[in-house]
C-alpha cells in the first residue's frame, strides 16, 4: 500500500446491519489522491443515473487523505461526498473538528454508508477490533448538535446531525466539535439514512516514506506560518471575519439580498469588532492547526459558543441589515446546533425577506429587523410553518413564490458572499463550479478582490484564465485533504507588506495581470520539484513526487469527473449561469450591466477543454486519464 | 453632500468613528491629505496605518483609474482598503 494511505474502505450497509473492510484501490487513490477526488470517482461508479438524493441508493461517503493523521497544520479534514439533494448534482463539503483524524487513527481512508436505518442510529467503529457497532440512537434522535455530541463517549472522534439533516433541510450539514460540512446537503443525506452519529476509534499511526524529511519541514512550515501576516497574524487575530472590512471597501459585501455591496455598518460585524468587544478569551482551531481562525463568544442562555465566521457575518448580518453581532452570534449557533449551513440559510432568509417587501409573501420578516430570526431558525430546522418552505432553499422557494430575478444561487446551491460584479474571476467560478454557488472551490476573489496582489476584477484580462487554475488547485487541496486557508500562505509576507502604491507593487500587479493565460495556466503546469508545502509534504508522506503541475493534473482530473457526473444527472451548460441580478443590474458606478459572464464563458470552456455546450471532450478526458 | 471616508477598524478607533465626511476634496490625494489633518498629532499613526493599505472610490481601487489624481465628487465613497483573506 501507498504509505500515508491506511489502505482500507469500509462499508456499512445500515438496513442490513452489515459491513466489510476492503483494500483500498491503489490506482483510484494514484489517479484521484484520496478525499474529494476518492469519493466523486466512487460516486460515480456505484450509482444510476437519476437516483434519489433522499433515497437509500445514494451512498453517503465520507473520505480521507494521505495528509490527515499527521500533524501538518490544517490536515485535519474530512471530505464527505453524496448526490446533493439541493442542488441535483454533485454534492460535497469538507469539515475540519477531529472526525479525519479519528478515521485515520482507525485504520480507515473511506467511509462508505449505504442504504438506510430502520430506526434511527448511531455507528460506532472500533478500528483497532474491527468492529462496527449499530447502536440506538432514539434517545439522541431530535437533540441539537452541542448536546448530542456531549453525550457521545469521549474516547471516540464523532460526527453527526442535527434537527435540520433529521427533517431533511436540504442545506443540512454534518458537525464535528464545533465545524461544520456544511454545503450541498450532505446532512439531509446522513438523516434520510436515519444515522444520527458515526463515532471512531483507533490507535493506528499515519506511515510515511521519509518521515524525518517531514517532520523537519514541517517544523520550518509551521514557524514560516507563525511569521505570515495571514496565517499567523489577521487570520489568528480576527479569524475570517477581518475580511469584512475589506469586502465592505472594495464593495462586494453583500446587502440587503445582494442590492447592494457596501454596507455603512459593516464595522460592527466585523472581526475587529468581535476581537475588540465580543471575543470571550478562546481562539480554537481544527486538530494540529496552529492558526486558530475559530473564536469563542458568549451567547445568553447557551455560554461560550462557537462565534460566526465571515460568510455567517455577512449572510445573516450585512445581507439582512443586521449589525447587532450579538445577534449573528446567536443565529450562529442556532444554525449550528440545527446543523445547517449558515450561508444557505442567511441567503433563503434574505430572499424571503425581500419577497416580502415585493409583496410576493406573507411575512413579518424585514430588512434591518431581527424580530422572529431566532424562532424561524428553529422552524426551518423542524420544518414547521414557513421554515418548512425555507428548509428547502432559495431555488425552490423562487419555484414557489416566483422572484427568479433576485433568486441567489447557482445551481441551486445558495451564493456565498463575494457578489460578482465586484470580482469577474469569482463570478467565472461561481457559474462552473460543479456543486454550485461557492467560493471555496477556488477562491478565485483573492487575486482579484480581497488578498495583497490583485488584478483589476473588472475586466476581462484572466477572468476565464484564473478560475482553472484555482479550482484545479482545490479540488486537489480537498483530496488531501487539506485546508483551503493553506492557499492564503503562497503570496510571502514581503508582498503584503509593500506599499500599494509603491513602484514595486505597482509593477507585479501589472505583470500578474497582463500575463497571458495560457501562459499562466502552462505555468502552472509544469512538473517539477515540489516546491509548495502542501506538494512536499505529499510528498515526503507517499514517496512520490508531487509538483504544482501534478496537482494541477489531479484537479483537472477531478474537476471533470465532477462535471461528468452532473452531466449524468442532467444538468448542463444552461446551468453555468449566475443569478440574473448578478448579470443585469449594475452595483457600480460605471457599470452599464452586471456581470459579463457571456463573454467570458467561452474562453472557459475553451480553457478547459469543452466544447462550446459545455462538455469535456474525448480528447481532453482521456489526456486526463477520466474513465466514465 | 460631501465626500464620505471609510477609515480601517485601527483607523477608527484611533478618530473615534468608523467614517468622516470631507468638504470640498476633488481628487483622492485630497480626501488623503484631509484625512491626515483630521488625525492631528496622530499623524504618524496614520501615516503608519495607511502605507498597508490601498485606497477604493465607490469600490474600485483608484489605481486602476488615476491613482492620486482619481477624481471624487460629493456623494462618493472613498475607503481605505486592507488585504485580507477568510472564507
Amino acid at each position: 500500500m501507498i504509505k500515508g494511505y491506511a489502505g482500507r474502505v469500509l462499508e456499512v450497509d445500515l438496513e442490513s446491519r452489515r459491513f466489510a473492510f476492503q483494500p483500498l484501490d491503489e490506482e483510484t487513490a494514484r489517479l484521484y489522491v484520496g478525499g474529494k477526488g476518492y469519493g466523486t470517482r466512487l460516486l460515480y461508479d456505484r450509482t444510476e443515473a437519476g437516483i434519489d438524493p433522499l433515497g437509500p441508493e445514494n451512498p453517503l461517503i465520507f473520505a480521507t487523505g494521505p495528509l490527515n493523521g499527521s500533524v501538518a497544520p490544517q490536515s485535519n479534514r474530512f471530505a464527505v461526498i453524496c448526490k446533493s439533494p439541493l442542488t441535483g448534482g454533485i454534492g460535497n463539503a469538507t469539515c475540519g473538528g477531529s472526525f479525519a483524524l479519528g478515521l485515520k487513527k482507525a485504520g480507515i481512508d473511506i467511509l462508505v454508508i449505504t442504504r438506510r436505518a430502520e430506526r434511527p442510529v448511531r455507528l460506532e467503529i472500533d478500528g483497532d477490533r474491527d468492529a462496527v457497532e449499530f447502536v440506538d440512537a432514539g434517545d439522541l434522535w431530535g437533540k441539537g448538535t452541542y448536546a448530542t455530541q456531549e453525550l457521545l463517549p469521549k474516547r471516540f472522534y464523532h460526527a453527526v446531525i442535527g434537527p435540520a439533516g433529521e427533517n431533511l433541510v436540504l442545506y443540512a450539514g454534518i458537525v464535528s466539535n464545533e465545524r461544520i460540512a456544511g454545503r450541498t446537503g450532505v446532512g439531509a443525506v446522513m438523516g434520510s439514512k436515519r444515522l444520527k452519529a458515526v463515532s471512531v476509534k483507533g490507535s493506528r499511526k499515519l506511515e510515511m516514506d521519509d518521515p524525518e524529511a517531514f517532520k523537519k519541514y514541517t517544523k520550518h512550515v509551521r514557524e514560516l506560518f507563525a511569521d505570515h501576516p495571514v496565517l499567523g497574524s489577521s487570520m489568528k487575530r480576527f479569524g475570517t471575519g477581518g475580511i469584512v472590512n475589506t469586502t465592505n471597501a472594495r464593495n462586494i459585501l453583500p446587502t440587503r439580498n445582494f442590492q447592494k455591496g457596501h454596507f455603512a455598518d459593516a464595522m460592527q460585524i466585523s472581526g475587529e469588532w468581535t476581537e475588540d468587544h465580543e471575543l470571550k478569551g478562546v481562539k480554537t482551531s481544527c486538530i494540529h492547526c496552529p492558526v486558530t481562525c475559530g473564536r469563542d463568544v458568549e451567547v445568553p442562555g447557551h455560554g461560550v459558543v462557537k462565534g460566526p465566521e465571515y460568510e455567517t457575518l455577512a449572510l445573516m448580518g450585512s445581507n439582512l441589515e443586521i449589525a447587532d453581532i450579538k445577534k449573528v452570534n446567536e443565529w450562529n449557533f442556532h444554525a449550528d446546533d440545527q446543523g445547517m449551513d449558515s450561508i444557505s440559510l442567511g441567503a433563503v432568509l434574505s430572499f424571503a425577506m425581500e419577497l416580502g417587501e415585493r409583496g410576493m409573501l406573507a411575512t413579518k420578516l424585514h430588512f434591518g429587523d431581527p424580530a422572529g430570526i431566532t424562532e424561524l431558525i428553529q422552524d426551518i430546522g423542524h420544518r414547521r410553518g414557513l421554515g418548512a418552505d425555507l428548509a428547502d432553499g432559495v431555488k425552490r422557494m423562487a419555484e414557489k413564490y416566483g422572484g427568479h430575478a433576485f433568486a441567489m444561487h447557482v445551481k441551486g446551491l445558495e451564493l456565498s458572499a463575494y457578489d460578482p460584479r465586484g470580482s469577474y474571476a469569482q463570478g467565472v467560478e461561481y457559474a462552473t463550479t460543479n456543486r454550485g454557488g461557492c467560493h471555496v472551490q477556488g477562491a478565485s476573489m483573492y487575486l482579484e478582490s480581497v488578498g495583497p496582489l490583485t488584478i483589476n476584477p473588472q475586466n476581462l484580462r484572466l477572468k476565464a484564465d484564473i478560475p482553472v487554475v484555482q479550482q484545479n488547485l482545490a479540488c486537489a487541496i480537498n483530496s488531501m485533504v487539506l485546508c483551503i486557508f493553506t492557499t492564503y500562505g503562497m503570496i510571502p509576507k514581503a508582498v503584503h507588506e509593500m506599499d500599494p502604491d509603491s513602484f514595486l507593487h505597482r509593477s507585479l500587479r501589472f505583470a500578474l495581470e497582463h500575463t497571458p493565460g495560457a501562459l499562466l495556466r502552462g505555468a502552472m503546469s509544469v512538473k517539477g520539484k515540489p516546491m509548495m508545502w502542501f506538494e512536499k509534504w505529499l510528498t515526503y508522506i507517499t514517496g512520490t513526487t508531487f509538483s504544482s503541475g501534478h496537482l494541477q493534473e489531479i484537479g483537472a482530473r477531478i474537476f471533470n469527473l465532477e462535471r461528468m457526473y452532473n452531466l449524468r444527472e442532467g444538468l448542463t451548460a444552461k446551468d453555468d449561469t449566475l443569478p440574473p441580478r448578478m448579470l443585469h443590474e449594475p452595483i457600480f458606478p460605471d457599470q452599464t450591466s452586471g456581470h459579463p459572464l457571456d463573454q467570458l464563458l467561452p474562453r472557459y470552456y475553451r480553457n478547459r477543454g469543452w466544447d462550446a455546450d459545455g462538455v469535456p471532450t474525448r480528447r481532453t478526458l482521456e489526456r486526463l486519464q477520466v474513465r466514465v | 453632500m460631501a465626500v464620505v471616508v471609510q477609515l480601517t477598524y485601527e483607523m477608527g478607533k484611533t478618530l473615534g468613528a468608523p467614517r468622516i465626511e470631507i468638504e470640498g476634496a476633488r481628487t483622492v490625494a485630497d480626501v488623503l491629505r484631509a484625512t491626515r489633518e483630521r488625525f492631528g498629532a496622530e499623524a504618524a499613526r496614520f501615516d503608519q496605518l495607511a502605507r498597508v493599505t490601498a485606497v477604493a472610490v465607490n469600490g474600485v481601487l483608484a489605481s486602476y483609474k488615476r491613482g492620486q489624481k482619481t477624481a471624487v465628487a460629493d456623494g462618493d465613497t472613498v475607503a481605505f482598503v486592507k488585504a485580507a483573506a477568510g472564507g
